[in-house]
């Protein structure tokens, strides 16, 4: 234990991370106001951001809990919102395949948005498997351990930042930056566009079905133009 | 169901699968490689699914209302998405969006 958090990699990824911490601190103090408005204690609080560790899913739970909608629509929206976690996993799979077993689990439990793309820069570097994983290590932990903080003190202390601030705008802004830079091919804008259209178009549903009802939208959208466009290349 | 039992069904069961769907081709499928048709269909999820989060907090009120005047929580949506695109950096676009947004509420309030 002692030999990783001295280990120069693990330092590096700990400390690269941390401006990505400082743009997280909004968006977990909004988690754990979140927690406050589905009605959970504390342990319930740290349960959300330690167990499920992801914001736009914890996001979907607080919503969905606050609106009384039932557990499998709540799992079931919280799931899609998380395959893209299969993706990721795939891409950095390759990378971790030296490591041993209990890295692997380690790193996984640890695969956030921010830690793939910190991670990947790192392996396309040319990091070795070893320094790789520690680094990926360091990064993890410092976005775990400022993901508890922030929405410990947002759950204690988050209605105490004046409405007039609009500290919840912190959310969409940090879901804009993980996307707008995919938003380059014409399959990966239409299965935004077509998903965002859908879930205004489809609000009348119950439970805020809408959101999943989109994000499949979206998805078959994208999937389907960038098949009509493969077809058309290859005429 | 009783609200605490089903916050920790929730947390437990999200928490588990979606651990399963990190570790899936770290761990289980390691020797395979991803169905292509999977690949693609995944590659879209981030786009739809985050945009499908994104457009209902920026519109203001319920969301079927679309305003006939840009607000200023669009404007500043588009700027971030903007400042997101050219330096893809969380915290530049943090920063851009909401200093945009405040702006854009105090201007609203003189205009009144």
């Amino acid at each position: 234990m002692r030999r990783v958090l001295s280990d120069s990699d693990f330092r590096a990824g700990f400390a690269e991370m941390l401006p990505a911490c400082v743009g997280l601190i909004p968006f977990g103090l909004v988690c754990g106001v979140g927690a406050v408005a589905a009605g959970a204690s504390i342990w319930g609080a740290l349960g959300m951001s330690a167990i499920i560790f992801s914001g736009a899913a914890q996001i979907i739970a607080a919503q969905l809990l606050a609106v009384g909608a039932p557990v499998a629509v709540i799992i079931l929206t919280c799931v899609v919102a998380g395959l893209r976690f299969l993706m990721y996993s795939a891409a950095i799979a390759p990378y971790l395949r030296p490591l041993p077993p209990r890295w692997q689990q380690a790193l996984a439990f640890l695969l956030t948005d921010q830690a793939f793309a910190a991670a990947i820069r790192r392996f396309d570097a040319g990091a070795n498997p070893h320094a790789g994983g520690l680094h990926f290590l360091g990064a993890g932990f410092a976005l775990w351990l400022c993901w508890q903080i922030t929405n410990v003190v947002g759950y204690f202390a988050g209605n105490l930042v004046p409405a007039s601030w609009s500290m919840e705008f912190a959310v969409p802004l940090c879901f804009i930056a993980l996307i707008a830079p995919h938003f380059k091919s014409a399959p990966q804008i239409g299965a935004g566009v077509l998903a965002g259209v859908a879930v205004v178009a489809l609000d009348g549903l119950p439970m805020r079905l809408n959101l999943i009802a989109a994000g499949v939208v979206g998805i078959v959208t994208g999937t389907a133009i960038e098949l009509a466009k493969d077809r058309w290349t290859r005429r | 169901m009783d609200a605490s039992l089903k916050l920790w069904l929730v947390i437990f069961v999200v928490g588990a699968l979606n651990y399963v769907s990190r570790l899936s081709f770290i761990a289980f499928f390691a020797r395979r490689s991803i169905p292509p048709m999977l690949a693609r269909a995944l590659r879209y999820v981030p786009a739809a699914m985050l945009t499908a989060l994104i457009v209902p907090m920026v519109l203001p009120g319920p969301p079927t209302i679309v305003p006939d005047v840009p607000t200023p929580k669009v404007l500043a949506a588009l700027v971030a998405g903007g400042v997101a695109w050219l330096t893809h950096s969380t915290l530049k676009t943090l920063v851009a969006g909401m200093v945009a947004l405040w702006l854009l509420q105090a201007l609203a309030a003189r205009i009144g």
